[in-house]
């Protein structure tokens, strides 16, 4: 997959393997944060990867755009690869969000019928990011997909887990959010005071289970 | 022990230090001054100045001195300044007695003003900066603004360096320069004419995360705004959102977005869009990335 290199401001550049979500694109965007992070790119300051794109942040003071670029740009034909190294994690849900009958309804699925599809395979997180801890973990089968909520929820709280776009997402702090609230976790993807602050990374797999 | 006692606060005073980056894969953006160049002056009038200041907005501060002298630098927009009843130029440098009641008053310019110390304020580091995340509820004073019978407390004295009377930047009066966005292509070609000709203007609402612009012109009005896949906010992007309003995203920035961007604010220009107040017009102006690196060099 040959993605696109485009700056970012005068301090960073994206690196975009697509313009819409798929495996593919994502999987292509982990590893290349992965390989840039390993890499000891000159004047590099900060790689983040997101959906399909990876960021990356330098020093201006230390390298120019132009040569930033021409630097990530050899990266696209290393051979060598990083090998991902994904983790396992168990994250505990009480299915008892506001929207989970409606939910399942779309679906035509019973309660029960819902979270055990929700539940038979494991996830990989898609990204991280979004805000502090929060986790996008995917994909579903099309079977499980629905669309997002047409409203709005100004907060939802943290611990809460969300459901929509063939995604579960796992909310670590306060958000507001349009998307479908199917449960609960005490799992928590984020603690300031230690370094780093949050536990699992893109490319990790995460096994939703019932709670209680 | 040296504090200062908050005795009043306009909204959203925070603490702040250079900045807190690298975290945004964790979430969390970098926040740090608003007008960085104003937090350096307000640091070079003291001589030795602690990493962490106070940032305030355009309603300013009142505050006490309690337990022992302390050196304080100003600078930034243009406030009004009092000591003890004396009325002091701004910025300034100033030497503070226990006792000594300090009034910054609102004045003719900018948002942000800056106050730094002989010495650094006496609250936990998280995850390595004294930084205020509004958006991340970290840093600073529990993560939250200051408000008034606040005890800001002062640990160790910074060392000792030479006080300067640091010249301001020469404020440029023209365009907020601009490099074309990650997704300027998503606008057609009158759309990204029009946004550099038409003028904007800064809307009342405003704040650490972002500045929202008034679009009179309609630049936006019938562009179709469709949500992407989300990718990595840098300050200064010019994002428009689902009503056609642009927004532009500041120091406490949502770490990712989902609108497009049509540009980016250069870091040279940063500042100044930052204490621009709510009903002053503006233009932007696309410049190369070898041309803003060139301003920064």
């Amino acid at each position: 997959m040959i993605p696109l290199i485009l700056p970012l401001g005068d301090e960073a550049l994206l690196v975009r393997f697509d313009e819409v979500l798929s495996d593919e694109a994502n999987r292509a965007a982990i590893a290349f944060a992965a390989l840039a992070e390993a890499s000891d790119l000159p004047g590099v300051a900060e790689v983040a990867p997101n959906l399909v794109s990876v960021m990356l942040r330098y020093d201006p003071s230390q390298i120019t755009f132009d040569r930033f670029a021409g630097e990530v740009r050899l990266l696209f034909s290393s051979t060598e690869g990083v090998v991902e190294s994904s983790r396992a994690h168990l994250v505990p849900v009480a299915f008892d969000g506001e929207d989970l009958d409606e939910v399942a309804a779309i679906l035509g699925l019973s309660r029960s019928e819902f979270v055990a599809s929700h539940n038979e395979a494991p996830l990989r997180v898609l990204a991280t990011g979004f805000a502090p801890g929060f986790l996008y973990c995917g994909m579903h089968p099309e079977a499980l997909v629905v669309p997002r909520r047409a409203a709005v929820r100004r907060q939802v709280p943290a611990g809460t887990v969300l459901f929509a776009a063939g995604q579960t997402a796992i909310a670590s702090t306060p958000i507001p959010t349009g998307w479908h609230v199917i449960g609960h976790t005490p799992f928590r993807n984020f603690d300031p005071t230690v370094e780093p602050p949050t536990s699992v990374r893109a490319g990790d797999t995460i096994q939703f289970e019932a709670a209680r | 022990m040296t504090s200062i006692r908050i005795l009043r606060a306009g909204p959203l005073a925070t603490l702040q230090d250079a900045r807190r980056p690298g975290l945004l894969r964790h979430g969390i953006s970098a926040s740090g001054p608003m007008d960085r160049s104003a937090f350096e002056r307000a640091g070079a009038w003291v001589g030795g100045a602690g990493t962490t200041g106070i940032e305030f907005t355009a309603a300013g501060l009142r505050f006490a001195v309690e337990g022992g002298a302390l050196a304080m630098g100003c600078d930034g927009g243009s406030f009004g300044l009092s000591i003890d009843g004396a009325e002091k130029s701004w910025p300034a440098r100033a030497v503070l007695k226990p006792g000594s009641i300090v009034d910054i008053t609102p004045g003719p310019a900018g948002n942000y003003g800056y106050l730094r110390f002989d010495r650094e304020i006496d609250v936990p580091l998280v995850l390595g900066s004294r930084a205020t995340s509004s958006i991340a509820g970290i840093g600073g004073m529990g993560g939250r603004a200051l408000v008034g019978g606040d005890v800001v407390a002062f640990g160790e004295t910074a060392p000792r360096v030479p006080s300067q009377h640091p010249r301001p930047s020469a404020v440029r009066q023209g365009p907020i320069r601009v490099t074309w966005g990650i997704h300027a292509d998503r606008f057609d070609n009158p759309t990204r004419q029009r946004f550099v000709s038409e003028g904007f203007a800064i809307s009342a609402q405003l704040d650490r995360m972002g500045v929202r612009l008034a679009d009179r012109a309609g630049v936006f009005a019938g562009a179709t705004i469709l949500s992407l896949v989300s990718d990595a906010v840098v300050p200064g992007d010019i994002q428009i959102l689902g009503d056609g309003t642009p927004i532009v995203l500041m120091r406490d920035h949502q770490p990712t977005g989902g609108y497009p961007r049509i540009a980016t604010v250069i870091s040279a220009d940063f500042d100044r869009l930052a204490q621009l107040r709510p009903g002053t017009e503006l233009k932007f102006e696309p410049v190369t990335v070898a041309h803003a690196e060139a301003l920064n060099r």
